[in-house]
């Protein structure tokens, strides 16, 4: 391969480049935006967990530095397809674009997009699942523990009673109604009776699977008051689009009223003897 | 070694145009048979970007075929059937068949200057095992209990007897087992026809870029479709032979199996089938750019280089399918950086793809247009896999429609546009006639503004929080008030769908009835453009002797013309 004699013509452009560049970037914030407003119209409910914002705070940042980097693409693209059609008496210049000076700049431009384009996202989906994503709480305290049995097609909720215990007569077992309350930690203990089920809050911002045969967890922090859907995402067979269940999030005082009616109400249905009614597991503590 | 006559013209017709040892007749069934499956598979796409639009309304045309018993409508149970099938055709008959059986078969021995590949009667098992493999699958839909349902990723246990009965399951396991085979077939003859036959001077710094990304391909395949391979064999044990791989103890008795370690078995695969079906079209595509740019392809090198790259960090990065099942923090954080990664050889690409085309004298050509084309949709795709890698978003967006336009862009889209810009531009060497150029255009802008419109409504869809595999997404209200992205979606799949009438059209056509092509119609100097359009049986009369590398264009001492074969002497300027 015949290398280039030089990279003038890029050398002598450098500052062009660059003030195109900024020029770029700062055009690059017009699809963010027009995105922004997309969300607004069609994108999901603002987040009802404490920590749900990070999610959408990281989309946000993504959106706004692939739009840049597609835009970029884009008017590369264009400028040649406006600037260099062939006709005649024009000729395509003799570029292999071997020599040490292109592939400097491959080098620089690589770095630089994996800086700006993934080392930032890096650094802060890390902070975000150390602080949160895998820093699920113990037990005990201001914890409060469900256990999640899915099946074809229902969720089983099962929570402790007024004692404050699983295992016990008092335990509510729901099916496809959860109740928690606002401003507690809630983990989330999730198998499932027959295949792989997934446990999805949107509004919460979370998603875990429900494998059979393995206990998962997952945790959120209800911060708003309300109900929300809780769906499946993973296939799980013919009536799959219909595995909805109801979240709902009450204050402190009315979630503990609920729960003195609803243990009462599991105290006087409770039957030793049915074992179907009576699934329960120890979790562990503190499994990742 | 590559100057041999390896085997005679046959006479019969059997052995000229069905059995066939020949590549270049291997490469057109391979092409018939992939697009053969690429309609069926798009016909199921139809169908369920009908059933998302209207839920549970008759089918226009076909519902009261397929759905006798009923209304016309799809059922659930025939939705996910839909589903499923629509990846694995597509998948592996439709692509896999088109790009790398079709181009794979024909390209190599005519682009390094060989009289066939290596193992010509290895070649002919391959497809036939394919063909086999698609009839397994296609009667599969047919049999008692019910076909595969169980989505092409097949997960047990749904896909296990506990959760698909249906004997069409077990069937599918054995179609994508042979499928495999013949692709593992192929790899193996792609890539010793690529060491052990090249022509003299056909060095590895001057094999055409489309050579390098079957190579890469060939490579993939042969490493990890035996994966996929075990993991149907283990799929097939469960489902037949009452064995628990995939069964957890706690609902089978017998056995203390895992579901998860099918995950990881299907997904070693499953990762890298997605550069399989990608580094061919990106091979296809740096030749073509330079070809029609009437440039050299900007730094060769670099550009092999950052497809190796792109081939090992490949098996390397399947967890990120996974953020979900229960990794561990350090598998998941490991994962997803080295996800993250590929996004470094992935910009090198673009930007030697970009910088090809800068002051190049660009023809706009189909093939041209389906190349820059790729840029477009890959660019789309590619990005939006950041959101995908980064643990924190996959949460929310795994399994919802931003996957589903994400990967379509990528692997499907930016395959399909690679194997469109092949079509046309390997189309006058196949069948020596030239496909019409004017309806090659309609078709490109037909194709990729719908393409567009839906893979970009996905996003949208995906982002509100809208789950994939739904057969109806208007049971809940959340949902309900986004059905209309849903209508958008599928009326654009509609003229998606149409648009490839002109295609099939044009193709016909143009195979019968189109214009006579020369020998070099696009005026490129690769070895396939040396000999007669279409070939003889023996390819070339004398074996070629390569003297340039493949993208010598527009020579400021070439006066008459702007391009050099690779058989003639660079010009003294």
């Amino acid at each position: 391969m015949n290398a280039r004699p030089s990279g003038r013509s890029l050398r002598a452009r450098r500052p062009a480049w660059l003030a195109s560049l900024a020029a770029l970037l700062a055009l690059a914030c017009a699809p963010a935006l027009s995105a922004q407003v997309v969300a607004d119209r069609w994108g999901p409910n603002p987040p009802a967990s404490a920590e749900g914002h990070r999610v959408d705070t990281l989309f946000w940042l993504i959106t706004t530095m692939i739009s840049a980097s597609f835009v970029i693409v884009l008017l590369l693209l264009l400028i040649p397809v406006l600037r260099d059609r062939a006709r005649p008496g024009h000729r395509a210049s003799y570029d292999h674009g071997s020599s040490l000076h292109d592939k400097r700049f491959t080098a620089i431009v690589s770095v630089i997009v994996f800086i700006v384009l993934d080392a930032s996202v890096l650094y802060i989906t890390m902070r975000d699942l150390r602080e949160v994503v895998w820093n699920i709480p113990r037990p005990g305290g201001n914890t409060y523990q469900v256990e999640v049995l899915a099946q074809q097609w229902a969720w089983n909720f099962r929570v402790p009673g007024p004692d404050g215990r699983f295992g016990t007569s008092d335990d509510i077992v729901t099916i496809n109604a959860l109740t928690l309350p606002v401003d507690r930690p809630a983990v989330f203990n999730l198998a499932s009776k027959d295949v792989i089920h997934s446990f999805y809050v949107p509004d919460m911002r979370v998603k875990r699977d429900a494998n059979p045969g393995a206990i998962n967890q997952v945790w959120f922090q209800p911060a708003v008051t309300g109900n929300y859907d809780i769906l499946c995402a993973e296939l799980c067979g013919y009536a799959h689009y219909q595995m909805h269940g109801t979240l709902a999030v009450l204050p402190q005082a009315e979630f503990e009223a609920w729960q003195q009616e609803a243990g009462a109400l599991a105290l006087a249905a409770w039957d030793g003897n049915d074992s179907e009614a009576n699934w329960a597991w120890e979790w562990k503590e503190n499994t990742p | 070694m590559s100057g041999d006559h390896i085997h005679a013209e046959p006479t019969g017709f059997l052995r000229k145009h069905v059995f066939s040892v020949d590549h270049k007749v291997i490469a057109k069934q391979f092409m018939w048979f992939g697009l053969v499956w690429l309609l069926i598979g798009g016909v199921m796409a139809m169908m369920i970007r009908w059933q998302l639009a209207n839920p549970g309304t008759p089918v226009p045309l076909l519902g009261k075929l397929l759905y006798p018993r009923g209304d016309g409508s799809v059922p659930p149970d025939g939705y996910n059937t839909l589903f499923t099938m629509h990846g694995t055709i597509m998948i592996f008959l439709g692509l896999t068949p088109l790009l790398i059986g079709c181009f794979g078969n024909f390209c190599i021995p005519l682009m390094i200057g060989a009289r066939d590949m290596i193992f010509p009667l290895l070649n002919m098992l391959s497809f036939w095992t394919v063909v086999l493999g698609g009839l397994v699958g296609f009667y599969s839909l047919f049999v008692p209990l019910g076909a595969a349902e169980g989505g092409w990723t097949a997960y047990p246990t749904l896909s296990g007897n506990i959760g698909t009965p249906g004997s069409g399951e077990t069937l599918w396991a054995i179609a994508v087992f042979l499928i495999g085979a013949s692709s593992i077939m192929g790899g193996i003859n792609y890539i010793t026809t690529i060491v052990r036959l090249r022509a003299p001077g056909m060095t590895w710094g001057r094999l055409p870029l489309t050579i390098w990304g079957l190579f890469f391909t060939a490579i993939l395949n042969v490493l990890f479709l035996p994966v996929i391979g075990s993991a149907m064999i283990l799929m097939v044990l469960d489902r037949s032979f009452g064995t628990s791989f995939y069964v957890p103890a706690t609902l089978n008795q017998t056995g203390g199996g895992d579901p998860i370690l099918y995950q990881h078995l299907f997904w070693i695969f499953g990762h890298p089938e997605v550069y399989i079906l990608i580094l061919p079209a990106w091979g296809i595509i740096s030749d073509l750019l330079s070809f029609f740019a009437r440039k050299p392809a900007f730094a060769y090198r670099v550009t092999v280089g950052a497809m190796a790259a792109v081939t090992i960090l490949s098996a390397v990065v399947y967890g990120h399918h996974m953020f979900t099942t229960g990794m561990t923090a350090m598998l998941g954080e490991s994962f997803m950086l080295l996800t993250m990664i590929i996004s470094v050889p992935g910009e090198i690409l673009f930007f030697n793809w970009l910088h090809t085309l800068w002051r190049g004298n660009l023809r706009f050509t189909t093939p041209m247009l389906f190349s820059m084309g790729v840029i477009f949709v890959f660019g789309l795709g590619g990005l939006t896999g950041i959101y995908l890698a980064t643990i924190g978003t996959d949460i929310y967006l795994h399994d919802t429609y931003f996957v589903v336009g994400h990967f379509h862009l990528t692997m499907a889209a930016s395959s399909l546009f690679g194997a469109f810009a092949g079509t046309y531009f390997w189309f006058p060497k196949l069948f020596g006639r030239m496909m019409s150029e004017k309806l090659g255009k309609l078709h490109f802008w037909t194709t990729i503004i719908p393409l567009t419109i839906v893979f970009c409504t996905m996003f949208i869809s995906g982002y509100a929080g809208m789950p994939r595999r739904y057969y109806n997404h208007t049971d809940l209200p959340f949902l309900r008030s986004i059905q209309h992205l849903n209508v958008i979606t599928s009326v654009a799949a509609f003229f998606l769908g149409g648009a490839q009438l002109i295609f099939a059209f044009n193709f016909i056509r143009s195979r019968w009835w189109g214009a006579k092509a020369g020998v070099n119609p696009w005026q490129v100097g690769t070895l396939e453009w040396t000999t007669p359009s279409p070939p003889p049986h023996h390819n070339f009369d004398t074996i070629p002797t390569v003297v340039t590398g493949p993208h010598e264009y527009s020579h400021p001492a070439l006066k008459d013309r702007d391009w050099l074969p690779q058989t003639e002497n660079l010009p003294v300027a």
